[in-house]
């Protein structure tokens, strides 16, 4: 398994005008239940607002994860937006948030390959180089080919 | 090189923990600093923290907002922050880590002395969380033994008399700390299995275990219970998020401790009554048609399960037989209560190498619970060895009891060990009885050189 099989047409947005954080959660909530990842929206929707709670998964470096684990997630997926305007996500750094990954888990994993992939990206994501590249990725294919390392 | 350690942990263990782990690292390597870390995420413990990584770490960095079983880390610097900081500061964490002072050289003396001896102790599984319960019932049975023995420095029955300070001390001594010691054993027991969740039910568990006459083995049974039951409750069972808060202050320990204690009053409880009343009826058929052999019968029960339902059978026969005005089974089974402890500190002075140097401290206070019929003082070596330690001072403790009846020995108070002597005419026989002591208590210490283990070899094993 690879990132790439845990991301759908559907839920990938470069670029996405958004204006507010919530309102990008929002977005890619229903861009994970069109590509079938999320089931039950608002369920996941809680779970991922209620992460964001605890400590904001603004990760610096103009990263964002938020990500939830809920019943009302199917499968296992993943959601990327790279955003025209930068946002503010109350990161560590303080900087905003040009990126975001959306992380859905279901409750009841079925086997933890796909864990193993959340985590390599997750360990991926704090490589300068690659961030640099996610954050000039011009288009779908380019992104496709850069997460086809993991 | 100076070595750090770090876990990483998070709520929902998919992100944070693997990204706090890989900027430390990071770190780590550019600082050059050697540096292991263990990740607690959703699919478990990863690359985790083995002794020898401990004892050999400068400092510790704990970047988590969950639980990592700190207590692992105890006499190491540690440096705790929440898991965000590792990512947003991974240099000035290991900066932090490295200007900490190492643990004195004492206290890190004392640690390793104290890992050593605990080595054995560390065999995977089972016999740690055993080991975790005798070692903290230990002090219980010393100092409880040794001021239920001064007790009766003021004569056998001065306890009797309220008020004094004979009664006192019996009460500090059996009232209190012999009341504790069987639910500090499965408390410690099951906390060792299963953190702070298993203390409650384990203590519980011990009490009950007491209190239906079970002894230290239905103790252990008691421990092991309740901290296998709490740790299955506590990675199973499953809460909606808002209501997560109540599981390990109202669902476990409610769940854990109810089921401990229904097992332990059921499932425990009748069969060790259903044993005594079947062995004490089984005693008094034999009644004293052989001497010899009820002797070796008692005997061998006293020192089965050392407050258990076997050796209170035992007993209870021997105190039931004084008001007929019998008194060879009482002599018998004192003497064979006494050996024992006297046999294991005998064991601990002619194989020191068999003991740890806990045990063999604890050897000490043994032989004088010993003289004082204060059986109880074996325990702790029986808890932790039981399968060498319970056939050792069987056969000795048979062989003083088939003594005393051969010799036809005579006691006619129902406790109080080498106190009794004082008192004129309560024992007949005395150098006989005194000598039936002697051999079953060397008996006892050469059954434990041949049967117990290096405490080094544990360690392979």
């Amino acid at each position: 398994m690879k990132i790439i099989d845990l991301m759908h047409e559907q839920s990938v947005l470069m670029p996405l005008n958004v204006s507010s954080k919530n309102e990008c959660i929002n977005v890619l909530v229903n861009a994970l239940a069109d590509s079938g990842t999320v089931t039950d929206k608002a369920s996941y929707q809680e779970a991922v607002i209620n992460r964001e709670k605890v400590s904001s998964t603004g990760i610096g470096f103009n990263v964002a994860i938020p990500h939830g684990k809920s019943a009302g997630v199917a499968k296992p997926g993943l959601a990327f937006a790279q955003l025209t305007s930068p946002l503010d996500w109350d990161s560590i750094d303080g900087k905003p948030v040009s990126i975001v990954f959306m992380i859905a888990v279901p409750e009841k994993s079925s086997g933890n390959e796909h864990l193993h992939i959340l985590m390599a990206l997750s360990r991926k994501l704090m490589d300068d180089d690659f961030r640099n590249q996610l954050l000039s990725a011009r288009d779908r294919g380019e992104l496709m080919e850069l997460l086809g390392t993991i | 090189m100076t070595k750090i350690i770090a876990v990483t942990a998070c709520p929902t263990g998919v992100a944070h923990t693997y990204m706090a782990a890989e900027s430390l690292l990071k770190a780590a390597k550019e600082k050059n600093v050697e540096l292991k870390v263990e990740t607690r995420g959703a699919i478990g413990v990863e690359n985790e923290l083995t002794e020898q990584d401990i004892a050999a770490a400068h400092a510790v960095i704990l970047a988590a907002d969950t639980d990592v079983l700190e207590a692992r880390f105890a006499g190491k610097p540690v440096v705790k922050v929440g898991v965000a900081q590792a990512l947003k500061d991974p240099g000035g964490l290991l900066d932090q880590a490295l200007s900490m002072q190492a643990a004195a050289p004492e206290d890190y003396l004392k640690q390793i002395n104290q890992a050593k001896s605990e080595r054995g102790a560390t065999r995977k599984g089972p016999y740690k969380h055993l080991m975790t319960g005798v070692s903290a019932m230990l002090p219980l049975v010393v100092a409880g033994g040794l001021l239920i023995a001064i007790s009766f420095i003021f004569g056998i029955e001065a306890s009797n008399e309220e008020g004094t300070l004979a009664a006192a001390f019996m009460e500090i001594g059996g009232g209190a700390a012999f009341a504790l010691m069987v639910p500090i054993l499965a408390g410690f027991i099951a906390f060792s299995i299963a953190e702070k969740p298993g203390l409650a039910p384990g203590l519980v568990g011990g009490m009950l275990a007491t209190k239906i006459g079970a002894g230290f083995i239905g103790g252990i049974a008691a421990g092991f219970l309740a901290g296998y039951l709490a740790k299955w409750l506590k990675d199973w069972i499953k809460m909606p998020r808002n209501m997560e808060g109540l599981k390990p202050i109202l669902i476990i320990p409610l769940l854990a401790t109810g089921i401990t204690g229904l097992l332990m009053i059921y499932v425990i409880g009748e069969p060790v009554k259903f044993t005594m009343d079947s062995l004490t009826n089984w005693l008094n058929t034999i009644g004293s048609t052989n001497a010899v052999l009820l002797g070796l019968l008692l005997g061998a029960m006293m020192a089965f399960d050392m407050g258990g339902p076997v050796n209170k059978a035992a007993y209870t026969f021997a105190v039931g037989l004084l008001g007929s005005s019998v008194y060879g089974p009482m002599a018998a089974v004192m003497a064979a209560g006494m050996t024992p402890p006297l046999g294991l500190w005998l064991a601990t002075l002619i194989a020191r190498k068999k003991f740890t140097s806990e045990e063999r401290d604890a050897g000490k206070s043994a032989a004088v619970l010993g003289i004082s019929f204060i059986t109880e003082g074996a325990i702790p070596f029986a808890a932790s060895d039981p399968l060498r330690v319970i056939p050792s001072i069987m056969v000795g403790s048979a062989t003083t009891g088939a003594l005393s009846m051969l010799f036809g020995a005579t006691l006619q108070a129902p406790h109080g060990g080498i106190f009794v002597l004082a008192i004129p005419n309560a024992v007949t026989q005395l150098g006989l009885y005194a000598l039936a002591i002697a051999i079953g208590t060397l008996v006892t210490a050469v059954m434990l050189y041949i049967l117990k283990k290096p405490v080094n070899t544990q360690l392979g094993g």
